[in-house]
């Protein structure tokens, strides 16, 4: 009855308009009260106990450095700067400045970690030259989204560092090399249809007479940017900084960019910047101690346990399972985003992933690709809701576009699941 | 390096996504927590970068500064928190109640703002009651050796501040024409 009871509360005040995290502590609140009806304060005190457990954790703090390095690279002028050395390399064909986005969205993701800041960042460029070449806006838009999505699964990513925060068995730097080839496959996957789309419909003729940045200059204003994900990647990968660090080192090293190398930032940004990046990370940190009371109702309720056991010996299989999951995953993706997917539902289907002895790692890599795809599928997409606004056209007009660029995620997908070693590979090669 | 003779201008459509929407009307100004939001994210770069530094340099490491860049963490989650719900920036799905006639949207506002309100009210009566257990306690912080209720009675304070912005947006909600 309590048990129903939580899980109805939980959806009807989503539905009527409360934010996420309050609807989960809401509804977690109340059914630890009903449950300990004879007890002191109604149980109450583990409320408070598991909100503040749920913040005092130092790998938490990840999450607001990477968030600060996504919002300084966005106003850095290092998006714009590679623009300029992928279109000397692609030229202006038709389709190329799609390619460049998506490319260009794909190097960001070694940089930043969230989706929808690398969306702001390539939007800002891109779909301005995009447009003046003749793509239509809703294309660009779509484009733009999509590439922004492999931002989640290409290192560093916020979506792994909350996933091993859930799952301390796999540790950051093994999802972090595990997101790799998925991410570039995933690129790939979006790569060409984009570009089949565009030659279909003859986009992009009017810049064809443009001439080409010359490559040299280009690569040398590139530099700084290009050295980035090196500073961050390799330092984390030779162990001189762990990921926080790694991330603390990223703000510095954009801010010095920004501020003195290409003048984009005066002091004067940092407060804006700072505010955005504070925001943004209370909204998800919020949520990931808010969700630990919810997370809390379900153990004391002992009812994941009959739930697993139920799922697992229903007869479907493993492979029944997952395909029931990532058709689950995907819908509840185009409603929710992918942090708030992670905190309900990690703690419900880790005990499946378990019992088939699936390999968290492998897992962590599939449910970010699929909350990946959610981020630019229709009608609730944060990445799109980015692009679009910064195009000017409703999300309905992508539609027609974005659906041919879900499809070739979802290839990529299906290659991570049926050869598991495509993330497995990097982590075991370099010993995680 | 000189900056590039030819910088990227900036287009007009980049002035379109950075620029933020209006706050909101509100009596307490927002720049209160902003500037508390700023100062803590601001002072935990600070800090972590001190630390990577003051390691390479000397082969220590601080463990003390791990229990105050907790403390700062948590001051920026709930005082950011506070605003982000002035700005309606927490995640929620905005279909149902967003949409529809605008007597629907006002009742399903108002409810949901009770909701809110009444669980930050309980909150913060839980967490004070917290904070109070651990000042009876008397348990000192396992780094620097201060009393614990010095962090734990900030968490009761920050909670009452989410539930005083919350109430503004209620009134605010209540006093519109219906």
């Amino acid at each position: 009855m309590i048990p129903w009871l939580l899980f109805i509360l939980f959806v009807g005040l989503m539905i009527i308009g409360v934010p996420v995290g309050v609807a989960l502590g809401a509804a977690g609140t109340l059914a630890i009260a009903l449950a300990n009806p004879e007890t002191h304060w109604f149980g109450l005190m583990a409320v408070s106990q598991s909100f503040y457990a749920g913040l005092a954790k130092y790998p938490l703090l990840a999450i607001p450095m990477f968030v600060l390095v996504g919002s300084i690279f966005d106003r850095s002028g290092v998006a714009a700067r590679l623009v300029r050395l992928a279109v000397a390399i692609t030229g202006h064909g038709p389709g190329m400045l799609a390619v460049v986005a998506i490319g260009v969205a794909m190097f960001l993701g070694g940089i930043s970690g969230s989706g929808p800041a690398c969306a702001a960042a390539v939007g800002a460029v891109m779909i301005g030259a995009m447009n003046r070449a003749g793509y239509p806006p809703a294309y660009s838009a779509s484009v733009v989204a999509a590439g922004a999505a492999t931002d989640i699964l290409i290192p560093p990513s916020i979506a792994f560092i909350v996933y091993s925060i859930l799952v301390p068995q796999a540790s950051v730097p093994a999802l972090f090399a595990a997101g790799m080839v998925p991410g570039i496959l995933a690129g790939i996957g979006l790569i060409i249809p984009a570009v089949w789309l565009a030659r279909r419909s003859g986009m992009g003729a009017q810049a064809r007479a443009e001439p080409r940045p010359p490559f040299w200059r280009s690569l040398y204003e590139a530099l700084w940017g290009l050295a980035a994900p090196v500073i961050i990647l390799g330092g984390m990968r030779m162990g001189y900084f762990t990921p926080t660090e790694a991330a603390v080192v990223a703000v510095f090293y954009g801010l010095f960019i920004g501020m003195v190398v290409h003048r984009t930032m005066t002091v004067r940004d940092l407060f804006p910047i700072l505010r955005e990046a504070g925001e943004l990370s209370a909204v998800i940190m919020l949520v990931v101690t808010l969700a630990g009371i919810f997370a809390w109702s379900l153990s004391t309720l002992s009812i994941i346990d009959p739930i697993t056991q139920a799922i697992v010996h229903s007869g479907l299989g493993e492979h029944g399972v997952l395909a029931l999951l990532i058709l689950l995953l995907i819908v509840l993706g185009m409603f929710l985003d992918g942090i708030s997917i992670f905190l309900i539902f990690v703690p419900l289907v880790l005990p499946i992933a378990q019992a088939f002895n699936w390999d968290v790692v492998w897992f962590g890599v599939l449910l970010t690709l699929m909350v990946a795809v959610g981020q630019f599928t229709p009608p609730i997409a944060v990445n799109l809701m980015v692009s679009c606004r910064i195009a000017n056209v409703p999300i309905e007009s992508t539609v027609r576009w974005v659906l041919w660029l879900v499809g070739g995620m979802l290839c990529a997908l299906a290659l991570v699941i049926l050869f598991p070693q495509t993330a497995l590979w990097l982590p075991h090669y370099l010993g995680y | 390096m000189s900056p590039p003779p030819d910088r990227p201008e900036p287009d007009e459509y980049a002035a379109a996504a950075t620029i933020p929407p209006p706050d909101p009307p509100v009596r307490v100004p927002l720049r209160f927590e902003d500037w508390i939001t700023v100062l803590t994210i601001g002072a935990l770069a600070v800090i972590t970068m001190a630390n990577v530094i003051v390691r390479y340099l000397t082969d220590e490491s601080f463990a003390w500064t791990e229990e105050i860049s907790i403390f700062l963490l948590i001051v920026l989650t709930m005082s950011a928190g506070a605003s982000a719900f002035v700005r309606n920036l927490h995640i929620r799905i905005e279909l149902y109640a967003d949409g529809g006639p605008t007597i629907r949207q006002r009742r399903l506002a108002i409810l949901a703002h009770g909701i809110t309100l009444a669980f930050f009210v309980i909150l913060t009566i839980l967490l004070g009651r917290m904070a109070l257990d651990e000042y009876n306690w008397g348990d000192t912080s396992p780094a620097i050796g201060v009393p614990t209720w010095w962090y734990s009675m900030w968490l009761p304070v920050l909670s009452a501040a989410i539930a005083l912005r919350i109430a503004g947006l209620l009134r605010r909600r209540l006093q519109e024409p219906a």
